[in-house]
C-alpha cells in the first residue's frame, strides 16, 4: 500500500515537473504587456513576477499580475499607464489583478488587491473614462472610486 | 441599488480567489522546490514565503482596515464607496474616514480624521507618492439643460483648452459626456453622446486630428454632484475633457 501511494506521489510530481518546463518557456515567448514604472523607491521593495523576485528600483517596468512588496522600512510609489497613481508604505503587499488600457477599443479594466500595509491611491483616466471598471479591494471590504484620491491601511490578519 | 451590485461581483471575486489561491499553493511549493533542485535559482527564497503567507492573510480573522477619502492635488474632492458584506458607506468630504472590521462588519459611518494623524499613519506612503507633473489635465464644460449649447462661463474655458492642446501637444484627448438625471436613461445617453460629439466637432473644427481624439459618454450615470432621480442639477450637465 505505501509502495502504492509513492509511486503515485513520484507519477505526480514528474507530471508538474513535465508541466512546470513547458510552462516556463511558454511564459518567456509571450511576455505580458508593460502597464507601468516604479519610480520614488525608498528602502528594500520587491516586484513579484511568477517565479521571480525582482528588487525595486525607479523606472522597474511592471505588468498585470505582479505583485508589489515593501520591507518594513521600504515604501514605493508607481505610475501607471492611465495615470493612476499609487504608493505603499513600509510592509505594504499589494496584487495587480487586472489592468487593461486600451480607451480605443473601449477595453479598461483595473482591479489593485491591497493584503497588508498602507497605500495611497490617485486615480487616472480608466477611472475617468469608465469608473465601474475600478476596483480596490481588500480583505474587509471594496471600494468603489469616483475619480478621486484616498490612502488605505490593511492590518495584518 | 449601486452597492449592492458593487458587493456581489466582489464577492464572487474574492471567493473565486481563495479557491484559486488554496488549489495552486500546493502544486507551486513543489515547483519552486524541484526548481532549485534542477536548475540554477532564478528564484530566490522568499517566493514560497510570498504565497504562503498570503493564504494566511485571507484565512484569519481580520482586525480591521481604515480608509480616508484625501483632496486630490488640484483641490477637488471626489468621492469613494466602502462596501462589503455588511453594508456600504460612502465617504465624500476630505479626510472623511471609515473603519470596517471585517468583510461581514457594516463600514462604520464616516468620521474625519485630522490632517496631522492622516500625515503620520500614512507618512511613508504618502512620501512615495510618485511626481505628477506628467499627469493628464483635465477641464470641465458645462452645457444648458437639455441642450448640446455650452454655458457662457464654459465658451470661456474652450481658449484655455486649446492653449493647452498646444503647449503639451497630445497624444490623447477624451472626451466624456455626461447629463444630470432629469428624463429617462436612454434618452440622456443619447444626449451625453450628443454632448461630447459637439466637443469633438469644435475640436476637429480647430484643425486637431481625429486620430487624437476619444469620445465616450456615460449619460446620467456619473453625476458630479449626487441627486435623486428627475433632479435638475446644473453641474452635471457636462462633459469632460482630459488632455494627456
Amino acid at each position: 500500500m505505501a509502495h502504492h501511494g509513492l509511486r503515485r506521489l513520484l507519477f505526480f510530481t514528474a507530471v508538474i515537473f513535465f508541466a512546470f518546463s513547458i510552462g516556463d518557456r511558454a511564459f518567456s515567448a509571450a511576455p505580458f504587456p508593460v502597464i507601468g514604472a516604479l519610480q520614488k523607491v525608498s528602502g528594500t521593495g520587491f516586484v513579484v513576477r511568477q517565479d521571480q523576485i525582482i528588487p525595486a528600483k525607479a523606472g522597474l517596468e511592471i505588468q498585470a499580475n505582479d505583485t508589489l512588496r515593501t520591507d518594513p522600512g521600504g515604501s514605493i510609489g508607481v505610475v501607471f499607464q492611465d495615470d493612476t497613481v499609487l504608493s505603499l508604505g513600509p510592509g505594504s503587499v499589494l496584487v495587480i489583478d487586472e489592468f487593461v488600457y486600451a480607451p480605443r477599443q473601449g477595453k479598461l479594466s483595473l482591479v489593485l488587491r491591497m493584503m497588508k500595509g498602507t497605500a495611497v491611491y490617485l486615480s487616472g483616466l480608466i477611472a475617468k473614462l469608465a469608473p465601474d471598471s475600478v476596483q480596490f479591494v481588500t480583505p474587509s471590504a471594496s471600494i468603489g472610486v469616483r475619480g478621486t484620491k484616498f490612502a488605505v491601511k490593511v492590518e495584518e490578519r | 441599488m449601486d452597492g449592492k451590485r458593487l458587493f456581489r461581483k466582489d464577492n464572487r471575486v474574492n471567493q473565486m480567489k481563495v479557491w484559486h489561491e488554496v488549489q495552486i499553493v500546493w502544486p507551486m511549493l513543489f515547483l519552486l522546490a524541484g526548481c532549485s533542485v534542477n536548475r540554477d535559482l532564478k528564484v530566490t527564497p522568499p517566493a514560497p514565503q510570498a504565497k504562503v503567507e498570503q493564504v494566511q492573510v485571507e484565512a484569519e480573522r481580520p482586525k480591521g482596515d481604515l480608509f480616508v477619502l484625501l483632496p486630490e492635488p488640484d483641490g477637488k474632492t471626489g468621492a469613494i464607496r466602502v462596501t462589503n458584506a455588511g453594508g456600504s458607506q460612502i465617504l465624500d468630504r476630505p479626510g472623511d474616514t471609515t473603519r470596517v472590521e471585517d468583510f461581514n462588519s457594516p463600514p462604520i459611518a464616516p468620521q474625519p480624521l485630522d490632517e496631522k494623524e492622516i500625515g503620520s499613519i500614512f507618512a511613508k506612503a504618502l512620501s512615495a507618492q510618485p511626481d505628477l507633473s506628467p499627469r493628464f489635465v483635465s477641464f470641465i464644460l458645462w452645457f444648458e439643460s437639455d441642450k448640446t449649447k455650452l454655458t457662457d462661463p464654459s465658451k470661456k474655458t474652450l481658449p484655455d483648452i486649446m492653449r493647452t492642446i498646444k503647449i503639451r501637444k497630445p497624444k490623447e484627448i477624451h472626451i466624456v459626456g455626461h447629463t444630470d438625471r432629469v428624463g429617462t436613461d436612454s434618452h440622456n445617453l443619447k444626449l451625453s453622446s450628443r454632448r461630447a460629439n459637439f466637443v469633438r466637432d469644435f475640436f476637429s473644427s480647430k484643425g486637431i486630428k481625429s486620430g487624437v481624439l476619444v469620445v465616450s459618454f456615460l449619460g446620467e450615470s456619473r453625476p458630479l454632484v449626487n441627486t435623486e432621480d428627475e433632479v435638475a442639477e446644473p453641474l452635471n450637465r457636462r462633459v469632460e475633457v482630459m488632455i494627456r
